[in-house]
C-alpha cells in the first residue's frame, strides 16, 4: 500500500514547481508587454550580481591566501605620474574610465563604491519599509476612536504628518550635520527621516482595503482582527509596497550620495559616488570623465530601479494593467473574423 | 438599416453587443482594437476607409450615441450647460462649414473627398487652433446657443431646463442624466442613433419613463436607431427588427414579432424560453446551460454547438454556418439565421 | 459641509490651526538635535585659533552655557516676539536675512513648478494616449532618466558644462544686472516687470532659466507619471467617448475632457511635491549660488548656525503647508463633487 501513496513533500514540490512555472509565464507575458521593465529587471540583476562579486570574491579568496579583487586596480592606489595633482588621464584601454587628478583609476573607484551604495539603498529603504509598514498597519487598522489603538493611531499620524511637512533631505542634512560627519551619522539621519512615507502609504491602503465588501464579509464570518489584517489587508497592500520599495531603493541612493556630495557623509578616502562627484566637480571641464563616471554609475543604478518599479506599478495596479496589457494580449475586436480565420 | 427604422440588438452579457455598437463610429481604441475584416457602410461610404482624423466629422454630424451608465457618460467636471452647448456649437460649426474642409450632406461619400494636405490633417487633430474651440460665426452668440440647448432639454421633457442646465452631472438623478444624454445625442441631428443599453442601469419606473420618451421622440425626430439591450421585453417594445447576437456574431435577424414568435435559431429559442413568464408559474424555469464562450477561445465549428440541443455532425467540424434566409419562413419577411437546422427550429413550437 | 465660501474658509482655518502643533514639533526636534549633540557650538563658531577670551565672550553673548531647556523656552518666547536669534557669524538678526532671501527661493520654486506643469503634463498626455507603444516608452525613459539623475549632478553639469556653452550668466552672479537697485519684492522677474524694465526682465530670466530647468527636469517625472496614470484611468470611460461622439477632434477630447479630470490627481501630487522640491532646492541653490533661503539653509547647517537653521525650518514648513493647502483648494475647484470638510 505504501508504494502507491505519494510522499507529501513530492506533491508539494510539484505544486510549487507548477505555480513557479505559471509565475514565470506571467512574468514573461508582462515583460514582453513592457520592454522597459524588462531592461530595468536585467539591469538590477546585473548590478546586484556585480556588487556581490566585488564583495564576495576578495572575501572567499582571502580565506585561502592573499585576497584577489575583481577590480583592475586598488581604488586608492596612486598611479605613477610626474606632477602629483595633474595626473588626470583620459579613458584608455588600461584605465577604462581614465584616472583622477591624483592618478587613481576611476573604473576601480566607481566599482568599489557600488556595494556600499547598493547596500545603503536596500538597507535604509528596508528599515523604513519595516518600521513604516508596522506603524501604518497599526494606524490604519486599529483607528477606532476612544480605544488605545485609536489614541496610538492619532499619535502615529501626528508625528508622521510632522515629518512629512518638511523636506526630508533638509532634515536629514540638519541631523547628519549635528551628529558629526561620517557614514554612520549620514545613515542614521536618512533612517530617521525615511519611514514616514511608508506610514502614509500603508495607512492609506489599509483604510481603502478595510471597507471593501470581502473584508467586511470576513469580519461578519467571525475571522479575528489579526487574521483579517494578515490574510486580507496585508496581501492587498503588498503590491503597492513592492512598487514603492523598488523605486525607493534608487531614491535612497540618490539622497545618500547627495549628503556625501555636500561633504557630511562618507569621508573622502572611502569611494562613494556622491562624494566623488563633489571631489571632482571642478574638473568637469578639464577632465569630465572624473565627474561623469560616478555620475553615470548613480544614474544607471537609480534608473534600473526606477524602470523596474515604474513598470511593476503598471503591471500590479489593476487599473493601468487593464489599460496597458490589453494592447498586447486582447484578442482584438473582430472576434468573429478571428474565429473564421 | 433603413431610414427611420429601429433595429434591436439582443444577446447575453459578453456576446459583443456593445463592441458592435462602439465599432460603428470607431470609438474603440485602435490599437488594441482592430477591425480585421468586413465593412461599415454608412450613407454609401465605408467608414473603415475614412482616415481616422476625419471620423470626428462623421461622429459630430451623422451618428449619435447613448451609453449604458448615465453616471459615467457625462463628464463630472463640467456643468450640463457646458456639455450640451458644446455639442450644439460643434454641430453648428459643422453645418456652417466653418469647422470643415467640406460640408457633409446626406449620402456624402466621406472617403472620396479632395486630397488633404497631411500637415493640415495633423493640425486638425492635434493643434488647439482646430476650430472646435471657437464660437460659430453667423450671429451665434452664447445666448443663442444656450437657447438652443434649452430647446433640446424641453424636447426630452425636462420641466425646469433653466435650473438643470446650471447643475453638475453628480447633482442629477440617473434618469435625468440619461435624458440629457439623449438631448445631447439628438442635438447633433444624427441620421443614426446608437443606444447602448440606455435603460439597463435605471430603476424599473425610470426605465419605463425613458423608454416612453424615446418612443415619442422616434416619431418626432426622423432617425434610424440601433437599440442594444439584453432585455427581450424592451427590444420587443422598441424595435422593428431584431438581431440576436451570440459570441460576437449575429445568429438571427428579422422582424421582431416574427423572430420572437417563431425563432429560427436554437439560441434565440433558448433565450426566449428563459424569460420568466408570469402566467405559467408552475415547473422549473428553463434556462440555457453553460455560458457565452470566451471570445479569445471560441469552440471549433458553430460557436453555439456545445450548448445546443440540435447539435449534430455538420455543426462541430465545419465552421459556423453563415447568416442565410430561413427556408419555410413567410415570403418577403427578410428572416435570416445562422443555423444548419433553422428550418427544423422554425417548425417547432 | 458644502461648497460655499464659508465652508471653504472653515476648511482653510482648520488646516492652519492643525499646522501649529506640526510646526511646534518640528522646531523642537531640530532644536534638540542641534543643541543636544553639539555641546559647545562657540568652539566651532569662533574657529580653532581664537583666544579663550573670545570663546568666553561668545558663550556669554549667545548664552549657550545655559541649560538646554532654558535655551529652548527662551528661543520659543523670543520667536513669538519676532526675535528669531542672531547669526553667529555676523551677529545680524536671522529673521530679516531670511525675509530678504525667501522671495528668491519662491521665485525659483514657482519657475520650476511652472516648467513641470507646462512640460510635464503634455508629456503625460502624450504617453497615455500612446499607452504601451513607443512614444509611451520614450516619455517614460525621459522622466525616469530625470528622476534617476541626482539633483547635484544635473545642476553641476548644467551650471558648469551647459550654461557657458549657451552663454547664460552664472546664476548667482547678478553683476550683469542692468540696475542693481531693482530689488522691491526680491523676486527678480516680478521686480523687472514692476519697473517695466525689459532689459532687467531678460536678464532675470537668463539667470533663472538654468536653476529652474535643473529642478524641473529632474522632477518632471512626478507630474508626467501622475498625468499618465490618471489619463490611463480616464480614457476608457464613457464620458470621453461621449466627447468623441460630439465630433470633437482628438486634441479637444484629450486636453479638455480627459485631462480636466486627470488633473484632479495630478494637482494633489504636485502639491505634495513641493516638499521634495525644497529638498533639491537646497542643493541647486548652493550649486548655482542662487541667493535664496536654500543656500542659506545649506550654509547654516554646515556652520552650526542654529538660529538660521531653525528659521529656515519654519519657512520651509510654511511653504509645504501652503503648497498642500493650495493643492487641496485646487482639487476642490477642479472637482465639483468635492465638499469642503
Amino acid at each position: 500500500m505504501g508504494e502507491t501513496v505519494q510522499p507529501s513533500w513530492l506533491s508539494g514540490s510539484r505544486t510549487r514547481l507548477w505555480s513557479a512555472a505559471r509565475a514565470a509565464r506571467g512574468l514573461y507575458r508582462v515583460l514582453r508587454a513592457n520592454p522597459l521593465t524588462f531592461v530595468g529587471f536585467l539591469m538590477v540583476a546585473f548590478i546586484a550580481i556585480l556588487a556581490f562579486l566585488i564583495v564576495a570574491v576578495p572575501f572567499v579568496t582571502g580565506l585561502f591566501g592573499p585576497p584577489v579583487s575583481i577590480l583592475p586596480h586598488d581604488p586608492n592606489e596612486l598611479l605613477p605620474c610626474a606632477i602629483p595633482t595633474e595626473c588626470a588621464t583620459s579613458p584608455s584601454a588600461q584605465y577604462w574610465f581614465g584616472t583622477d587628478n591624483v592618478g587613481r583609476d576611476m573604473f576601480s573607484r566607481v566599482l568599489a563604491a557600488l556595494p556600499l551604495d547598493l547596500a545603503i539603498g536596500f538597507g535604509v529603504a528596508g528599515f523604513a519599509l519595516l518600521v513604516g509598514t508596522g506603524l501604518g498597519l497599526v494606524a490604519g487598522f486599529w483607528d477606532t476612536p476612544g480605544t488605545l489603538g485609536g489614541a496610538l493611531s492619532i499619535a502615529i499620524m501626528r508625528i508622521t504628518d510632522m515629518f512629512l511637512a518638511f523636506p526630508s533631505l533638509v532634515l536629514a542634512l540638519a541631523i547628519a550635520a549635528s551628529l558629526g560627519r561620517g557614514t554612520g551619522p549620514a545613515l542614521i539621519a536618512i533612517m530617521i527621516t525615511w519611514w514616514p512615507f511608508y506610514v502614509r502609504l500603508v495607512r492609506g491602503e489599509v483604510l481603502a482595503v478595510k471597507h471593501l465588501p470581502y473584508v467586511a464579509a470576513a469580519r461578519a464570518a467571525g475571522v479575528s482582527g489579526i487574521q483579517i489584517l494578515f490574510r486580507h489587508v496585508f496581501r492587498n497592500i503588498l503590491e503597492p509596497l513592492v512598487v514603492y520599495y523598488t523605486m525607493d531603493v534608487g531614491t535612497v541612493i540618490v539622497t545618500f550620495s547627495t549628503i556625501s556630495f555636500i561633504g557630511i557623509g562618507v569621508p573622502p578616502t572611502v569611494p562613494e559616488w556622491g562624494g566623488m562627484v563633489e571631489a571632482y566637480e571642478k574638473l568637469l571641464l578639464t577632465a569630465p570623465w572624473t565627474v561623469l563616471a560616478p555620475g553615470a554609475a548613480i544614474f544607471l543604478t537609480v534608473l534600473a530601479f526606477s524602470l523596474l518599479g515604474d513598470g511593476l506599478r503598471d503591471i500590479l495596479d489593476p487599473r493601468s494593467r487593464r489599460a496597458l496589457v490589453q494592447t498586447t494580449t486582447a484578442p482584438g475586436l473582430a472576434s468573429k473574423g478571428a474565429a473564421e480565420a | 438599416m433603413a431610414p427611420g427604422r429601429v433595429v434591436g440588438i439582443v444577446g447575453e452579457t459578453g456576446s459583443g453587443k456593445s463592441t458592435l455598437g462602439q465599432s460603428i463610429p470607431r470609438l474603440l481604441p485602435e490599437p488594441p482594437a482592430r477591425i480585421r475584416q468586413g465593412r461599415i457602410v454608412f450613407q454609401g461610404s465605408d467608414l473603415l476607409s475614412i482616415p481616422k482624423w476625419k471620423m470626428p466629422i462623421v461622429r459630430g454630424t451623422s451618428i449619435g450615441m447613448i451609453f449604458q451608465e448615465p453616471i459615467n457618460s457625462l463628464n463630472p467636471a463640467f456643468r450640463v450647460s457646458d456639455q450640451l452647448i458644446e455639442a450644439v456649437r460643434i454641430r453648428k460649426l459643422r453645418e456652417s462649414g466653418e469647422a470643415e474642409l467640406f460640408r457633409p450632406t446626406e449620402g456624402f461619400d466621406y472617403s472620396k473627398d479632395r486630397p488633404v494636405d497631411p500637415k493640415e490633417a495633423i493640425g486638425r487633430t492635434f493643434l488647439p487652433s482646430a476650430p472646435e474651440g471657437r464660437r460659430p460665426r453667423a450671429g451665434r452668440t452664447s445666448e443663442e446657443l444656450r437657447k438652443d440647448a434649452l430647446e433640446y432639454l424641453r424636447l426630452v421633457r425636462i420641466n425646469d431646463p433653466e435650473t438643470i442646465l446650471d447643475l453638475y452631472p453628480h447633482e442629477l438623478s440617473g434618469g435625468m442624466r440619461q435624458r440629457i444624454m439623449i438631448a445631447m445625442a439628438l442635438s447633433e441631428k444624427p441620421t443614426l442613433l446608437i443606444a447602448d443599453e440606455p435603460t439597463s442601469a435605471l430603476d424599473i419606473t425610470i426605465q419605463a419613463q425613458v423608454l416612453t420618451l424615446m418612443k415619442e421622440l422616434m416619431d418626432e425626430v426622423n432617425t434610424s436607431i440601433l437599440f442594444i439591450s439584453h432585455d427581450l421585453g424592451v427590444i420587443a417594445e422598441m424595435a422593428d427588427d431584431v438581431g440576436v447576437m451570440y459570441a460576437g456574431g449575429i445568429v438571427e435577424f428579422g422582424p421582431v414579432a416574427e423572430v420572437f414568435e417563431r425563432p429560427a435559431h436554437p439560441y434565440t429559442k433558448g433565450l426566449l424560453e428563459s424569460v420568466p413568464n408570469r402566467y405559467k408559474a408552475d415547473g422549473p424555469l428553463p434556462s440555457l446551460p453553460g455560458s457565452v464562450p470566451n471570445l479569445a477561445r471560441l469552440p471549433s465549428g458553430c460557436p453555439f454547438h456545445p450548448r445546443c440541443v440540435f447539435a449534430r455532425p455538420p455543426c462541430e467540424p465545419d465552421p459556423g454556418p453563415a447568416l442565410e434566409p430561413v427556408k419555410g419562413a413567410p415570403a418577403g419577411s427578410n428572416r435570416r439565421a445562422a443555423c444548419y437546422y433553422s428550418e427544423e427550429v422554425v417548425r417547432l413550437k | 459641509m458644502g461648497r460655499s465660501k464659508v465652508d471653504l474658509a472653515i476648511f482653510v482655518g482648520k488646516r492652519v490651526v492643525w499646522f501649529v502643533p506640526v510646526l511646534f514639533g518640528l522646531i523642537t526636534i531640530t532644536f534638540f538635535a542641534g543643541h543636544a549633540s553639539v555641546r559647545n557650538p562657540c568652539a566651532v563658531w569662533v574657529g580653532p585659533h581664537a583666544s579663550p577670551d573670545t570663546v568666553r565672550n561668545c558663550i556669554e553673548y549667545f548664552g549657550v552655557n545655559r541649560p538646554v531647556w532654558d535655551q529652548y523656552t527662551g528661543y520659543l518666547s523670543n520667536l513669538f516676539q519676532g526675535n528669531w536669534g542672531k547669526d553667529p557669524q555676523g551677529g545680524q538678526p536671522v529673521l530679516p536675512i531670511i525675509l530678504t532671501l525667501f522671495p528668491a527661493t519662491i521665485e525659483l520654486l514657482l519657475a520650476a513648478l511652472f516648467l513641470m506643469v507646462v512640460l510635464g503634463i503634455p508629456l503625460g498626455v502624450i504617453a497615455a494616449n500612446a499607452g504601451g507603444r513607443w512614444p509611451d516608452h520614450l516619455v517614460r525613459l525621459f522622466y525616469l532618466g530625470g528622476w534617476a539623475t541626482p539633483a547635484y549632478l544635473g545642476a553641476v553639469v548644467l551650471a558648469i558644462g551647459i550654461g557657458p556653452v549657451l552663454g547664460l550668466p552664472n546664476s548667482g552672479d547678478f553683476s550683469s544686472t542692468p540696475d542693481p537697485g531693482w530689488q522691491l519684492t526680491h523676486m527678480s522677474i516680478l521686480d523687472s516687470i514692476l519697473r517695466l524694465d525689459t532689459g532687467a526682465l531678460v536678464d532675470a530670466i537668463a539667470h533663472l532659466i538654468l536653476p529652474a530647468a535643473s529642478l524641473a527636469l529632474l522632477n518632471l517625472g512626478i507630474a508626467t507619471r501622475m498625468t499618465r496614470s490618471s489619463m490611463l484611468e480616464v480614457l476608457p470611460l464613457d464620458y470621453v467617448k461621449t466627447a468623441r461622439m460630439k465630433g470633437l477632434s482628438d486634441f479637444w477630447v484629450l486636453y479638455k475632457h480627459a485631462l480636466r479630470n486627470s488633473l484632479i490627481s495630478t494637482v494633489t501630487v504636485l502639491g505634495t511635491t513641493a516638499g521634495s522640491l525644497l529638498s533639491w532646492i537646497v542643493v541647486v541653490e548652493e550649486i548655482f549660488l542662487w541667493p535664496g533661503i536654500g543656500k542659506y539653509a545649506f550654509d547654516s547647517i554646515l556652520s552650526y548656525n542654529f538660529a538660521g537653521t531653525l528659521g529656515v525650518v519654519v519657512f520651509f514648513a510654511i511653504v509645504v503647508v501652503v503648497a498642500n493647502l493650495v493643492s487641496d483648494v485646487l482639487y476642490g475647484v477642479l472637482d465639483p463633487r468635492v465638499e469642503w470638510r
